[in-house]
């Protein structure tokens, strides 16, 4: 290390709070360290908050995820920077500089206390699709994406709102108007910090493979397809059908999940297994199973992957409660009368079946994040040729980058699941602490 | 004055309010004596309804707080520290857990509501007696304990020594690499180990904060999270080490292919498992790089995967992991070596889902390896020769191959050892045999033993990078308590009435964490409370009832009983 690193604030950057940035934040924190740690969305808790239950112990997902949110945000190591992106990084180890852009909520947050008035009164109030319920639901411009949100603050969508977008809102904004504690302020500002960190980070997730691109699934064009997150939304008690399997208040009996949508397809550019999906499917099967007995519940698969620990067990389990598994990927979907109709060939069978659903759901694969490639540029960082950030060796240094000082937690650099993704996070931890421990001896 | 208790009754959205009503369960809380205020709100676990206890405590001056929600085991942190924070003891805090116990598991809401109400009268009638507790803490030993050398061991004690802390690595086997030194080339990419082993092993060997013992074992261990005493012994000397937190990195066991008779392993020389392929072709093995068997290079190679794995007719019912991908690096070798041979894979389903592997299962197919999904029901000798037979699940059909090499890709298990090394460190273990994590999504190298956490295969199969990310994750859990000097120490715990005490020892036999010992001078049994883990065991177990437990005194619990009948 470099003695001109003296007097620095031993701090680390974590961009992404989802699980994997919670994590590796968490673990920096409790070493000593500051963390600074960036959120682009409004609350922390990323893709598991979403989830209903998780595989294969069936832990509600929210209910161990939440705790786990309250201490981040407690945590007095830990400065949260919500609704915040990073857009320049300088300097190497132990002496970046980074630029962070603070967009603005249009909610003063010392003063919202969360109590959704704002949200209730807005104007737009159920007419924007909800990013956080996959357009199972919908919110307003002014919204909370979901209640257990972290910070409980509001924020008022710029490219919806009518009085941002048109400066007029009936005399004055309905949310203006509602709040109580004078939290709403159009007047805020795009802000922008420096922050000076000895180590950085990356846990930015992943995309969902975007089902359109393959049409002939028919998804977005028949209701009754919808994707595997979208099932979580709908399953989830706190979701939008508090939990009822339902689509337009009709419990669907015939369901078909169709896995690799997106995973493992080279007609699509993308070759890689999704390394989560066998066994979502599999969960969500049960979930059917456990809530519409009689339904009849097929997944159509190419392998079954269940390699974790409990997987094979659970995947046994699912096969016993009476979900059939068909080898074979669907050619297409067509609608028959209210019905879809399920094209596939049995390659166990060796012959054509088509299968009767009023439900189908695609085991839609993970992708790089849409924005992978900028963030790569800001802090050229390689990555690898499915897009993901590429590691510095792919076996004994799985975390660490190219560039020193720079570590990987979560699924931007590959698929995984969840105790993966946490373990990895944790590995990242403790490459950064490592970083940081070592600044400090010159101080 | 007497306690003046807060009540506050949490909707958790719908999961309580659409089954209790919470507005009367508020109401009945009201009108409980000493009950100074009750609430009712959405998300008390939210910021906003944290919020509103700590208002209350100050406006009310409130003297205890009810909290009706969910288990305790999910927000009693919370709570605790949100009544902190408003100055009052974290331990005059009682939850009513009204969601797990009540909402979630009856469907009648007046009878929900009904049961509700008498959870929280019992939750009051506990709070009344409360007492306030002290936090204590403990001093941390600078220094870590790793038992286990292969590469989760090495790459644990790494991250420790690199951190500044002292580690001692303790490896059975004389030298330092485990299973790793036995494999030629890893998938997908094809790099020698050799070179890449030898690296990591020069840098633990010269690195100045690890103490390396080889062919030594570790046989005891007490004490506990921030002060552990370990006994180390090798073949002439014993010594004692003391370290605040323990990496457990012991790995695995190969599956015993003898246990699938049918296969011929042991029996027929052509039958080996994939740990002695790699043997076969490594440049440092027997065959010098070439491969040879019996002298002469063979023409059809067939792979049996899930040999001891996915197979509940030899107890493993679990998936290895690592099988599909090591036996298509094996195949593919064939292949670069033998380009004339034949070689075929057996399969269930390929799991490919690492980065990089599907693409390398596809480049394996691309060479002319043939994967036939099916697995062999019997291998049987035919002159020189195996014959395999198998039923091909995707013609549908039974097949005969014929071959001069089969390889079984035989699966992970624990290790024969690993149930010392659990009673040695009151490890509990899955199903499976392996070492459990304390919780399967979010705490998966963390152990139900405070200071003691997982790296690599002892907690399950894994490949390299999966071992090495954990054990990272092993080392940044084990560094914490390390670089915070001090330990929290659990405030609720046994104590011990020396007047009805008569050093029996009963006590000491049940408690589990050796947290009991009797005064040599004094004749009563006294109790190590950083030990202690409040479990209650011993208070159950005391003939005298000498024993009560600080925070369930029995007045505490009559009073919950009470309220409830």
């Amino acid at each position: 290390m470099e003695p001109r690193r003296k007097g620095l604030k031993p701090a680390a950057l974590v961009i992404g709070g989802g699980i994997a940035g919670m994590q590796a934040s968490l673990d920096i924190a409790n070493a000593g360290f500051l963390v600074y740690l960036i959120e682009r969305e409004p609350s922390i808790g990323g893709h598991m908050a979403q989830l209903d239950k998780t595989f294969p112990t069936l832990d509600c997902s929210s209910c161990i995820l939440t705790p786990k949110m309250v201490d981040v945000a407690r945590h007095p190591n830990i400065q949260l920077i919500s609704y915040a992106e990073v857009v320049g990084v300088d300097g190497g180890i132990g002496h970046f500089k980074v630029r962070v852009k603070q967009k603005p909520r249009y909610v003063d947050v010392d003063r919202c206390t969360g109590c959704g008035l704002c949200v209730e009164a807005c104007r737009l109030k159920g007419r924007i699709t909800s990013e956080f319920d996959v357009g199972v639901s919908k919110r307003g411009a002014a919204y909370i994406p979901f209640p257990q949100a972290v910070p409980l603050k509001a924020t008022i969508d710029p490219e919806r709102c009518v009085f941002i977008t048109r400066g007029v809102c009936g005399k004055i904004p309905a949310c203006k108007e509602a709040c109580a504690a004078e939290a709403i302020d159009f007047e805020q500002k795009e802000e922008m910090t420096e922050l000076e960190v000895r180590a950085i980070i990356v846990a930015t997730g992943f995309d969902l493979f975007d089902a359109h691109l393959k049409p002939e699934f028919g998804y977005g064009l028949y209701p009754n397809v919808i994707t595997g997150l979208q099932f979580e939304r709908l399953s989830s008690a706190s979701g939008p059908t508090r939990g009822k399997i339902t689509l337009n208040g009709q419990e669907p009996k015939k369901v078909v999940f169709i896995q690799c949508v997106g995973s493992r397809d080279k007609s699509v550019g993308v070759e890689y297994c999704s390394r989560v999906c066998c066994m979502y499917t599999a969960k969500q099967a049960h979930l059917v199973k456990e809530k519409i007995p009689d339904a009849e519940v097929t997944v159509l698969y190419i392998d079954v992957r269940a390699f974790g620990k409990g997987f094979e067990e659970f995947y046994d389990r699912v096969r016993g409660e009476g979900v059939v598994y068909r080898r074979g990927n669907p050619a297409e979907i067509y609608k028959k009368g209210e019905r879809l109709i399920v094209m596939v060939e049995d390659t166990l069978l060796g012959e054509s079946v088509q299968l009767e659903a009023d439900l189908v759901v695609l085991a839609t694969g993970i992708t790089p994040r849409g924005d992978a490639e900028n963030l790569a540029d800001l802090l050229r960082l390689p990555s690898s040729s499915d897009g993901f950030f590429q590691e510095a060796h792919p076996k004994l240094r799985p975390v660490d980058t190219e560039r020193e000082g720079v570590y990987l937690a979560g699924c931007c650099q590959g698929p995984k699941d969840i105790p993966d993704a946490v373990a990895q996070a944790k590995a990242a931890a403790s490459s950064a602490i490592i970083t940081l421990r070592n600044c400090m001896e010159v101080i | 004055m007497g306690p003046r208790i807060g009540v506050y009754v949490c909707h958790c959205g719908v999961n309580i309010a659409a089954t209790v009503d919470v507005e009367a369960v508020t109401r009945f809380a009201q009108g409980l004596p000493s009950v100074a205020i009750a609430r009712d709100y959405t998300y008390m676990c939210s910021d906003p309804g944290q919020a509103l206890i700590k208002e209350d405590i100050e406006k009310f001056g409130l003297t205890k707080v009810v909290v009706a929600s969910c288990s305790p085991m999910m927000h009693e942190p919370t709570f605790r520290g949100t009544i902190q924070e408003a100055g009052l003891n974290p331990y005059c805090l009682e939850m009513a857990n009204i969601r797990e116990q009540c909402s979630w598991v009856h469907g009648e809401k007046d009878k929900a509501t009904r049961k509700a109400i008498q959870l929280v009268a019992a939750a009051v009638g506990k709070a009344f007696l409360l007492e306030p507790l002290e936090e204590r803490r403990a001093d941390v030993t600078p220094a870590a304990l790793v038992i286990g050398g292969g590469i989760a061991g090495m790459q644990a004690a790494l991250d420790i020594a690199k951190a500044g802390f002292l580690v001692y690595l303790v490896e059975k086997e004389p030298r330092l690499g485990g299973h790793l030194a036995q494999l030629g080339k890893t998938f997908p990419n094809l790099e020698s180990v050799t070179p890449l082993l030898s690296k990591a092993i020069e840098e633990v060997e010269g690195h100045p904060n690890i103490d390396l013992l080889t062919s030594a074992e570790v046989v005891g261990v007490e004490g506990y999270i921030g002060n552990f005493k370990v006994k180390v012994t090798d073949r002439t000397t014993r010594r004692e080490l003391k370290v605040g937190t323990i990496v457990v990195a012991t790995g695995y066991d190969l599956f015993d292919a003898q246990l699938k008779p049918e296969y011929g392993y042991g029996v027929y020389e052509k039958v080996i498992t994939g740990l002695e392929f790699e043997r076969l072709v490594s440049s440092s093995g027997p065959g010098e790089g070439e491969i040879l068997v019996k002298g002469k290079e063979p023409q059809d190679v067939v792979f049996i995967q899930c040999v001891g794995s996915r197979d509940k007719s030899v107890g493993q019912e679990y998936c290895s992991r690592i099988c599909c991908m090591y036996t298509a690096k094996q195949a593919f070798l064939v292949k670069e070596m033998l380009p004339q041979a034949r070689v075929t894979v057996l399969y269930m389903d390929v799991r490919a889902y690492g980065k990089g592997f599907e693409e390398f299962y596809d480049q394996v197919r691309g060479e002319g390896v043939i994967y036939r999904r099916g697995n062999p029901s019997e291998i049987y000798k035919k002159g020189e020769r195996l014959v395999i037979r198998a039923e091909d699940t995707l013609l549908g059909e039974p097949i005969q191959l014929e071959a001069d090499l089969v390889v079984l890709a035989t699966g992970i298990t624990p290790r024969r050892d690993s149930l010392k090394i659990a009673n040695l460190l009151k490890l509990p273990r899955s199903a499976d045999g392996f070492f459990m994590e304390a919780h399967p999504k979010l705490r998966p190298v963390d152990t139900v033993m405070n200071g003691v956490y997982l790296a690599g295969c002892c907690q399950g199969p894994k490949d390299i990078p999966d071992t090495v990310a954990q054990a990272k994750a092993a080392a940044a859990s084990a560094m914490a308590p390390l670089c915070q000097g001090q330990v929290k120490v659990e405030a609720v715990t046994s104590i011990i009435d020396e007047e009805l005490c008569s050093g029996c020892g009963i006590c000491a036999e049940v408690c589990v964490y050796d947290a009991l010992s009797l005064h040599e001078r004094k004749g009563v049994m006294t109790i190590n409370e950083v030990l202690c883990k409040g479990c209650g065991a011993c208070a159950v177990a005391c003939p005298s009832k000498a024993i009560k437990l600080s925070h369930f005194t029995p007045t505490q619990i009559l009073a919950q009983v009470d309220a409830l009948v």
